[in-house]
């Protein structure tokens, strides 16, 4: 773990690795997709509508999965005072709620013909929407502190104090009457779900992380540069 | 002990002098009553229905606002740096910073403000368990306002990232206080959303002030 | 106290103060906060005409009436108690008998439930129809 402090050798590994993640990307989401729009079947209640949960449900996850990401990079930065873990977590926050926005997005094309309304105030979709603004106020306290390394201890913090969001979300469709279903995949007594559905939903859930994990290696790759043009720029200033 | 008490007397006797932002934090949430009826018209069952989120809201936004000024002049004179040297763990130090605004700030409007509602039409039977539910809801208010205070404390501009980091924390807060008051327009007991209330109290007297502590020494640092 | 001690006796408020809390949830819990009320807690009530609420439960077989002019009534039962409910205007597609629905409005004075916004509310199954059609001729299906 501590090899990879060194961000030369993270660039490297990252470089080497891209490509071939990228490709995988593509692949599972060639695979997924078709999955999802040609070989699995329509629902009997749902009709064709059932189509959109191979989208929403997976953003959802990684939406929930970019928060739990964030949070424990946070703490690792927090222990063992590793400097790429907090560029780990701050680069993670934007594409976490881009996936969360998506998930509020599509669930509610989903709720408008099925449910027949756009948004409720229910415990699962009010709790997802306050993932959300947890992840924006994440991403402005990186912005409103300039000094880095003051805004990484604060972000750090807020990273942590929100990640008890996330079994809230997890749970709340058990917890309460809620108008959203509960799980289907993820509840005792196995999966709720046929198998051709269950495929394609697992197919698009691992196309959405190879997505993630692409989106978070080149962004990482970017804030290295970032901090490689700020370190340069100070050079300059105190004129070597 | 003796150390915290000193501060807590400490604070206390500075926001008597200072006024502590009571008195605009008061004004405020008198402000906001009298709006709401001219913003959404003199329909008494809606206002009625509307009473206690209303005030709950104003209430919480009041205390939002003072959350600032927290820790901020602590820390810029140099005093929180002092009180870190003493032997008493810096959590609880933050602990009776948060208990000392909510003496001065929210415990005194959690017993003023909600007479207000009479305005907006509260049913005045369901006065008492408003009254209770706001009174047992404004720890934890005070406590998470600390909790963004302690975030933005060293910074110039923090007011709107305060708002931004607490809002989301002050959500559940804001649901199973205002529940209380619901549940019994909907003739059902108040008391398990107070249970909760309670709960979440306990859970932010435990977390915010290893939070506060943490933000607090990133910035003396 | 010395420091060691000072610390240890934090951390054991800390955890009974956690603990106070979840043993207040879970006390309170199930029926704080609830999206909807079934039939039988409506009836155990006793609702006014004049609070709003969300009624919640599963569509009776053969209780859709559908009147001229856009007027529905359905009855919504929990498999103890069911209720009348009457709505004007349009169902979402989720809409069946035997399908769970969320109504939200007020009681009427004769019991009945007057709706102004009806939800379908969707369980957790996902199948294809051949396969629910199948399952149903064995006698397997639970619905």
């Amino acid at each position: 773990m501590q090899k990879f402090a060194n961000p030369t050798l993270f660039l490297n590994l990252a470089n080497a690795v891209l490509p071939y993640l990228i490709a995988i990307t593509a692949v599972l989401f060639t695979l997924g997709l078709y999955g999802a729009l040609v070989t699995s079947p329509a629902d009997y209640q749902q009709g064709e509508t059932v189509r959109i949960m191979y989208v929403h449900v997976p953003a959802s996850w990684i939406g929930m999965f970019a928060y739990g990401f964030m949070a424990f990079f946070s703490a690792v930065a927090l222990i063992f005072r590793h400097p790429l873990a907090d560029a780990a977590a701050k680069t993670a926050a934007p594409i976490g709620a881009v996936f969360c926005f998506l998930a509020l997005a599509t669930g509610s094309i989903w709720g408008k013909p099925m449910w027949g309304t756009w948004w409720v105030w229910d415990a699962r979709l009010t709790s997802m929407f306050i993932l959300m603004l947890l992840y924006l106020g994440y991403i402005a306290v990186w912005q409103a502190i300039e000094e880095p390394f003051l805004a990484a201890a604060i972000a750090r913090i807020v990273a942590l104090v929100g990640s008890i969001i996330l079994p809230i979300i997890k749970f709340s469709v058990d917890w309460w009457n809620t108008l959203h279903q509960p799980a289907s995949v993820f509840k005792m007594g196995g999966p709720a779900i046929e198998t051709r559905m269950l495929a394609a939903l697992l197919t698009m859930a691992l196309a959405y992380t190879a997505l993630f994990l692409t989106l978070h290696l080149i962004s990482m790759r970017t804030e290295i540069a970032k901090r490689k043009l700020r370190q340069s720029r100070l050079f300059e200033i105190r004129g070597n | 002990m003796g150390a915290l008490k000193a501060i807590l007397w400490r604070d206390l006797a500075l926001a008597r002098q200072q006024g502590g932002g009571l008195g605009a934090a008061f004004s405020f949430i008198l402000a906001v009553v009298v709006l709401v009826p001219l913003a959404i018209g003199p329909d008494l069952v809606l206002l009625q229905r509307l009473a206690a989120g209303m005030l709950w809201l104003s209430l919480l936004l009041a205390v939002l606002l003072t959350a600032e000024q927290i820790f901020q002049r602590d820390l810029e004179d140099g005093s929180l740096e002092l009180m870190t040297m003493t032997t008493v763990p810096f959590e609880l130090i933050a602990l009776v910073k948060a208990i000392a605004h909510w003496l001065t700030v929210s415990l005194p409007l959690a017993v003023i403000a909600p007479p207000l509602g009479l305005l907006l039409n509260l049913d005045i039977n369901q006065l008492p368990i408003f009254w209770l539910s706001i009174i047992v809801g404004s720890l934890a208010l005070s406590l998470l306002a600390s909790l963004g205070g302690a975030i933005t404390a060293g910074l110039r501009r923090g007011g709107l990232l305060v708002s931004i980091l607490v809002l989301p924390l002050y959500i559940p807060v804001l649901i199973f206080g205002v529940s209380a008051t619901t549940m019994l327009m909907g003739a059902q007991s108040a008391v398990p959303s107070l249970l909760v209330l309670l709960a979440i109290t306990l859970l932010c007297l435990v977390m915010v002030p290893l939070a506060c502590a943490a933000a607090l020494r990133a910035y003396m640092r | 106290m010395t420091r060691k001690q000072t610390r240890l006796s934090l951390i054991l408020a800390a955890l009974s103060l956690l603990g106070l809390a979840v043993g207040l949830v879970l006390f309170a819990m199930r029926d704080s906060i609830v999206f909807f009320y079934t039939p039988s807690e409506m009836v155990e009530k006793h609702l006014g005409p004049t609070t709003r609420v969300r009624l919640g439960g599963l569509v009776e077989t053969g209780s859709l009436i559908k009147l001229p002019g856009g007027l529905v009534t359905f009855s919504v039962t929990d498999m103890t108690k069911s209720m009348k409910v009457s709505y004007q205007g349009l169902l979402p597609d989720l809409f069946r008998e035997g399908q769970g629905v969320v109504a939200e409005g007020n009681v009427a004075g004769d019991g009945s439930f007057l709706a102004d916004s009806v939800l379908a509310k969707h369980d957790e199954k996902y199948m294809p129809r051949e396969i629910v059609e199948k399952l149903k001729a064995q006698g397997k299906w639970k619905g």
